[in-house]
C-alpha cells in the first residue's frame, strides 16, 4: 500500500518537476514568440543528410529576423516568398521580435541560437561584430554577381566593415538593407502664409541664410507674447559639425576631437538658435510637444528627419516637400547631417552559409532592392536604382525626391556606428543634455568634457590602443 | 538516485527493521525537498556563482569568460567616476525611504481612526501598488511635465513658477524621490494599520487615566508597540531603494547628466549596452556587499529601539 502511493507520489512529483524544467527551457528559447529556436534541429538533421545525397534536391531551411512594423513587415514577407520561389531548395523561416530588439538578439547570440541571417541596426552592428556574432562575408561580396559594390552608396557600405578594432574600414561583415539620409522637411502652407520663398533643392543653404529665413518663419500669431510658430525643429547637431569641417572623433577614433574650434562653433551657433535667436523651440515647449507633432500641428516650418518619415508624411493634410540641411558656409559636398541605415549580417555559427549567403544576396540586391523601394519605404542601395523611376515615384510627394539621393552620397552614419563600445557617445550626450539648458560657452565645455570623453573611449575600446 | 535505492536495497538484508524503515523515510524526505532544492541550485547557486566567477574575468558573450584577477574590482574603486557618481544617487534616492515611511505612517494613524469612507481611502492609497510600474511612471511623467503638467499648475495657484522637474539636473532626483514615495505608499500603510490594531488597548486606557495626552500616548505606546513592523519595512524599503531601477530607465533615461543614474541602473547599463559582463557582474557584488553592510547595521541597531512583546 504506502509502497503503491510512494510510487504514484514520486511519478507525479518527477512530473511536475520535468513540466518545470521544460517550461524554462521553452521560455529560453522561444524568445521570438511563437516560432521558437530557429531550426537549429532541423537544420542539424538536414546538413547530416546533406553530405551522401545530392545537394540540388536537397530542402535546406534558414532562418532570419527581422523587428520591422506590420506593415514593414508585410514587405518583407513579399521579398521573402519572391526569394524562396528563386531558390525552390531553400525554405526561410522569418522570426519576428518586435520589442527589445537588441536585448532578445543579445541573449540570443551569446546562446548561440541566433539564426543563420541577423537584421542589424548600424548602431549594433559595431557591439557585435566585436563579439564575434557575424560570419567575414569579404570573399564572398567580392565573387558575388549581384552585388556591385561600386553602384552601391559608399556611406551605406563603409559602416558595415570591420577591421578588429573600429568600423569604417577592413572586411565586409553585413551588408546595408537601405540607407536613410536626413533631410529637412518643410511646410509649405506656412512659408506661402509668410511669403518666403522656398529653400533650394540643389544645394545646402548657409546657416546664416537659413537663420534669416526662419527668423521670417518665428511667428506669434495671437500676440500673447508666445511664439506660436518656430521657424525650425531642433537641429541635429552632427550635420553642423561635419559641414563646419569638424569631426566628433579622430580618424583613427582614438581621440575626441569635437572641442576643436570647429565643433565648438557649430554647437554654439545651435545654442544660439534656441536661446539667442529663439527660432528653434527649447526643451520646456517640446516637453508638451516633440518636434514631430509640432510640425504635423503646423507650429514648425521646417524639421530635420529621415526618409522613414515620408510614408507618415504623406497622409499630411498640407503641401510639404523636403530640402538640403543647411550648411555651415557654400558647399556641394551634403555632408550636412547623418544617416541611417540597417543590415544583413550572416551569423558566424550558422550551419549554411551559402545559403544565407543567397539570402542577404537577394535582399541587398536588386530583387529585394526594387521590392522594397516600390513600397515606399526606402531608399535603395544602388545609386542606379535610386535615379529610376522605381524610387523617385513622381506625382507622390516630395516633390523634390532626388534631395535623398544627394543626401545619402554625401551624408556619413552616426556616432553611434563608431565603436563597439559606445559608453564614451553615452557620456557625451549625457553632457550635452546640460550643456544645451546650461549658460556655459559651447568651446569651454567641450574642453571640459575632453578628457572624460578620451577616458571612456580608451576604458571601452582598450583593443584600439594596442 | 536509482543507484542509491538498488544500494539501499543491497544494504537493507542486513539491517534491522526499524533501521529500515528510518532509512526508507529518509529518503522519501529527500525525494519531497528534492524538487525546491533542485530549482534553487539550478536557477539561483549556479547563476551566482557563476557571476562570481564572472565578476573576476573579461566576458563580453562571445568568448568564454577570460581570469583576469581583480581588475574589474580595481577599475571600479579606483578608475570609474561614475561608480560613486550613481552611488551617490542610490543613497541620494533612498532619502525617499525615510520620508516615505513618515508619511504612509501619518497617513495609517488617520485611516485608523473610525471615520467615514474608510475602506474608500484604504482602497485609493492601495491601488498604486497594483498598477503596472510602466503606466504609472508614464502618468507621473505628465504631472512632472514642466509646462502643462499637474504638479507645476497647482504651484502655479500659489503663485510659485515650478521647476523644470525631469529635465533639470538639480531638481530629477527630487521628483523622482517624489513618485517613489507615493509609490510605495500603499504597502507600507497596509502594515502599518495591521500594526496599529495589534497594539494592546489596556495600555491606552491605563495612559489614559494616568492623564497622558494624546502625543505621549503616541510616543510611548504606539511608537515602541509598532517597532517591529517600522523595523521590517525599513530594511525591506532600503534593500528595495538599493536596487530600484525601472522607473528611471522609463522617467528620465538616467539622465540629466547621469543625475539620476541609481547604481543597478549603471549595472544594467555595463552588462546590456556595453556588453561588459565582467565588470557588471563585480558592480553586482559591490551592491551586494554594501546592501549587506547596511543591513548588518540595521540589525544592530535595531536592538536599541525595536521592540518584540
Amino acid at each position: 500500500m504506502i509502497k503503491k502511493k510512494g510510487w504514484i507520489t514520486l511519478a507525479s512529483l518527477s512530473l511536475v518537476l520535468s513540466s518545470m524544467l521544460a517550461a524554462c527551457g521553452s521560455n529560453n528559447s522561444a524568445n521570438g514568440g511563437d516560432t521558437g529556436t530557429p531550426g537549429a534541429a532541423s537544420t542539424a538533421a538536414a546538413t547530416t543528410a546533406a553530405t551522401d545525397s545530392a545537394k540540388s534536391n536537397e530542402k535546406v531551411e534558414i532562418s532570419i529576423s527581422t523587428w520591422g512594423a506590420s506593415d514593414e513587415l508585410a514587405v518583407f514577407k513579399e521579398v521573402l516568398k519572391g526569394f524562396e520561389a528563386a531558390n525552390p531548395n531553400i525554405k526561410v523561416k522569418l522570426l519576428h521580435i518586435p520589442n527589445d530588439y537588441p536585448t532578445k538578439m543579445n541573449t540570443m547570440i551569446s546562446g548561440g541560437t541566433a539564426p543563420d541571417v541577423l537584421f542589424v541596426s548600424d548602431g549594433d552592428f559595431p557591439r557585435w561584430v566585436k563579439q564575434g556574432a557575424f560570419l567575414d562575408i569579404q570573399d564572398r561580396v567580392e565573387k558575388s554577381d549581384k552585388i556591385d559594390v561600386n553602384d552601391m552608396w559608399e556611406t551605406g557600405l563603409n559602416r558595415y566593415k570591420f577591421d578588429g578594432n573600429k568600423t569604417g574600414t577592413g572586411d565586409f561583415y553585413a551588408l546595408p538593407k537601405d540607407i536613410g539620409p536626413t533631410v529637412m522637411y518643410y511646410n509649405k502652407e506656412i512659408f506661402d502664409k509668410y511669403g518666403v520663398s522656398y529653400p533650394s533643392a540643389d544645394k545646402p543653404m548657409t546657416w546664416d541664410e537659413a537663420l534669416a529665413m526662419w527668423q521670417k518663419l518665428t511667428v506669434d500669431t495671437n500676440n500673447d507674447g508666445k511664439t506660436d510658430i518656430y521657424g525650425s525643429g531642433p537641429i541635429w547637431w552632427e550635420g553642423y559639425v561635419w559641414s563646419n569641417g569638424g569631426k566628433i572623433l579622430s580618424d583613427d577614433r582614438k581621440e575626441f576631437t569635437l572641442n576643436q574650434p570647429e565643433g565648438a562653433e557649430a554647437l554654439q551657433h545651435i545654442y544660439d538658435l534656441t536661446n539667442k535667436y529663439k527660432v528653434v523651440p527649447d526643451a520646456r515647449v517640446l516637453q508638451s510637444m516633440n518636434d514631430g507633432q509640432m510640425f504635423e500641428a503646423g507650429k514648425l516650418a521646417t524639421i530635420t528627419a529621415g526618409r522613414w518619415m515620408v510614408p507618415t508624411y504623406r497622409k499630411l493634410k498640407f503641401d510639404w516637400d523636403v530640402a538640403p540641411i543647411p550648411a555651415a558656409k557654400e558647399q556641394n559636398e551634403w555632408n550636412t547631417g547623418w544617416s541611417g541605415s540597417v543590415g544583413f549580417g550572416i551569423n558566424a555559427k550558422t550551419k549554411h552559409p551559402d545559403e544565407a549567403f543567397k539570402l542577404v544576396e537577394y535582399f541587398a540586391g536588386t530583387e529585394g532592392q526594387t521590392k522594397m523601394t516600390e513600397l515606399g519605404f526606402q531608399i535603395p542601395n544602388f545609386k542606379s536604382m535610386s535615379n529610376t523611376d522605381v524610387f523617385l515615384q513622381k506625382g507622390q510627394k516630395p516633390e523634390h525626391a532626388e534631395v535623398f539621393i544627394n543626401a545619402a552620397k554625401g551624408e556619413g552614419p552616426g556616432m553611434w556606428t563608431y565603436l563597439p563600445n559606445g559608453k564614451w557617445s553615452d557620456t557625451l550626450n549625457q553632457a550635452l543634455g546640460t550643456y544645451w539648458k546650461g549658460t556655459q560657452s559651447a568651446q569651454d565645455f567641450l574642453n571640459d568634457l575632453k578628457p572624460k570623453v578620451d577616458a571612456a573611449i580608451k576604458q571601452g575600446n582598450p583593443e584600439l590602443f594596442k | 538516485m536509482i543507484n542509491s535505492t538498488s544500494a539501499g536495497a543491497a544494504k537493507a538484508l542486513s539491517i534491522k527493521p526499524t533501521k529500515k524503515r528510518f532509512k526508507k523515510q529518509m529518503l522519501w524526505g529527500y525525494l519531497f525537498v528534492a524538487p525546491p532544492f533542485i530549482g534553487m541550485a539550478i536557477f539561483l547557486l549556479y547563476p551566482l556563482l557563476s557571476s562570481l566567477y564572472i565578476s573576476f574575468s573579461k566576458y563580453d558573450f562571445s568568448t568564454s569568460p577570460q581570469f583576469i584577477g581583480a581588475d574589474n574590482y580595481t577599475r571600479m574603486l579606483f578608475h570609474d567616476p561614475l561608480i560613486w557618481k550613481t552611488l551617490g544617487n542610490t543613497f541620494y534616492a533612498a532619502l525617499g525611504v525615510p520620508i516615505g515611511m513618515a508619511v504612509s505612517l501619518f497617513i495609517a494613524l488617520l485611516l485608523n481612526q473610525k471615520i467615514k469612507g474608510r475602506n474608500f481611502f484604504r482602497l485609493m492609497f492601495f491601488l498604486p501598488t497594483i498598477c503596472s510600474v510602466v503606466a504609472i511612471t508614464l502618468m507621473w511623467q505628465w504631472i512632472f511635465n514642466s509646462d502643462y503638467g499637474l504638479l507645476n499648475y497647482f504651484l502655479s495657484l500659489l503663485h510659485i513658477q515650478g521647476p523644470a522637474w525631469l529635465t533639470d539636473e538639480h531638481w530629477s532626483m527630487p521628483a523622482m524621490i517624489i513618485q517613489g514615495v507615493w509609490g510605495g505608499l500603499g504597502v507600507n500603510i497596509i502594515l502599518y494599520l495591521s500594526s496599529l490594531g495589534n497594539v494592546p488597548t489596556q495600555l491606552y486606557e491605563a495612559a489614559k487615566v494616568d492623564g497622558a495626552g494624546a502625543w505621549v500616548r503616541f510616543r510611548h505606546i504606539t511608537l515602541p508597540g509598532i517597532s517591529p513592523i517600522t523595523f521590517f519595512i525599513l530594511v525591506t524599503s532600503l534593500i528595495g531603494a538599493l536596487q530600484d531601477f525601472t522607473r528611471f530607465i522609463i522617467m528620465t533615461a538616467g539622465g540629466p547628466n547621469y543625475s539620476t543614474t541609481t547604481i543597478v541602473y549603471y549595472l544594467y547599463s555595463q552588462a546590456f549596452q556595453y556588453s561588459d559582463m565582467g565588470f557588471a557582474s563585480a558592480i553586482a557584488w559591490f551592491v551586494a556587499f554594501i546592501i549587506m553592510i547596511i543591513t548588518l547595521i540595521n540589525f544592530v541597531a535595531s536592538r536599541k529601539w525595536v521592540h518584540y512583546n
